[in-house]
């Protein structure tokens, strides 16, 4: 019901919508927009389609990798205790190929940041020393992940210079799984 | 209640919550309608859509919200153009949300197609975005006789205007 009042003045004042009408104002501007848009986008030269046929891709940030870390040589892993944890930053399928005995493969995607579960698994380890080897190349992932971790607040995080080759390379002592 | 939603005063702070909420909409409109290909992988960042919907939502919604800054702005239909506000702030802080809780590291895509270290999205982007939604609600429930367009062009139909008339010849 339409609903219009007159001010001190003898001016008439707006009326005041009930909510259904509001809503149904609402959706016909909507659809008004969605006329006027789709028209706009079909005559213009920056046009888009109405289907994306394939995927977008979407780019995004690669993880922070800006923790302070040590340099290791092949050795320290030969002569590490129990009390420290190896990790294997390369991916799975060169773990399974070759890796050192005790050590815990975590996978590194320059893309995705490393889950929180594999970050409170370290941190909850108990391990005095966190050392990391990756494949050895330019860019290293096990300098990567090294840096990760301790960014994410690992302490006494270390990385294996030249990685996995320079490991194979210094100790036969690895074994197949 | 009645006494709270007849209040004059609403309209008076209505009127800068309206242009406030307007200017925003209307510069966030307007690199979405001059690049709505760019807008489109904003919208597929979030990954909350099917993809046969991204495009169609990259190229309606920038344009209600260009209609819905404008009814604020100018006062025309001001409650109307709230609602539509309302309705799109609930549904960016509901995807900010879903996107903060998935952890994606990326941008709200709300004024321009920036990278995810310019202006990345956090929980400071839901908060902004719910105090916008409650100042749109404001609008929508107590602005009742805005200050604009709607109350200087308001006149009544001629049969409603007859009794009044005759009201003012007492």
């Amino acid at each position: 019901m339409r609903e219009v009042k007159k001010n001190t003045k003898g001016r008439y004042l707006a009326r005041t919508l009930s909510y259904p009408a509001l809503l149904l104002e609402t959706v016909l501007v909507s659809a008004a927009c969605a006329v006027l848009a789709l028209t706009v986008n079909a005559v213009r030269a920056e046009g888009i389609s109405l289907i994306q046929k394939t995927e977008y891709e979407i780019l995004v940030p690669c993880p922070e990798t800006t923790g302070e870390v040590e340099t290791l040589s092949p050795d320290v892993v030969r002569g590490a205790s129990r009390a420290a944890r190896v990790i294997d930053a390369r991916p799975k399928a060169d773990f399974e190929t070759w890796h050192v005995p005790q050590a815990r493969s975590v996978p590194y995607d320059y893309l995705e940041p490393v889950s929180g579960a594999t970050l409170r698994d370290i941190a909850s380890s108990g391990a005095k020393r966190v050392i990391v080897y990756g494949d050895g190349a330019d860019p290293d992932c096990g300098e990567h992940l090294a840096r990760e971790l301790a960014g994410k607040g690992i302490k006494n995080v270390g990385f294996i210079k030249g990685g996995a080759p320079a490991l194979m390379g210094s100790s036969r002592e690895g074994g197949r799984p | 209640m009645k006494r709270l939603l007849d209040w004059r005063g609403h309209a008076f702070f209505g009127l800068p919550i309206r242009l406030y909420l307007g200017v925003i909409f209307l510069m966030a409109c307007y690199h979405k309608i001059v690049d709505p290909g760019a807008f489109a992988v904003d919208i597929a960042t979030y990954q909350i859509l099917p993809l046969s919907l991204i495009n169609l939502m990259a190229i309606v919604l920038p344009w209600i919200e260009l209609a819905a800054g404008l009814m604020l702005v100018l006062g025309f239909r001001g409650r109307t153009g709230a609602l539509l506000v309302a309705g799109m702030m609930a549904m960016f802080s509901v995807a900010v949300s879903i996107a903060v809780a998935r952890g994606l590291d990326m941008s709200c895509g709300c004024f321009a197609s920036q990278g995810a270290n310019e202006d990345p999205i956090s929980w400071r982007t839901i908060v902004r975005d719910v105090i916008w939604l409650s100042l749109a609600v404001y609008v929508v429930v107590f602005d009742r006789r805005p200050i604009g367009l709607d109350r200087l062009f308001a006149r009544p139909k001629p049969a409603e205007a007859a009794p009044l008339a005759t009201e003012n010849q007492k």
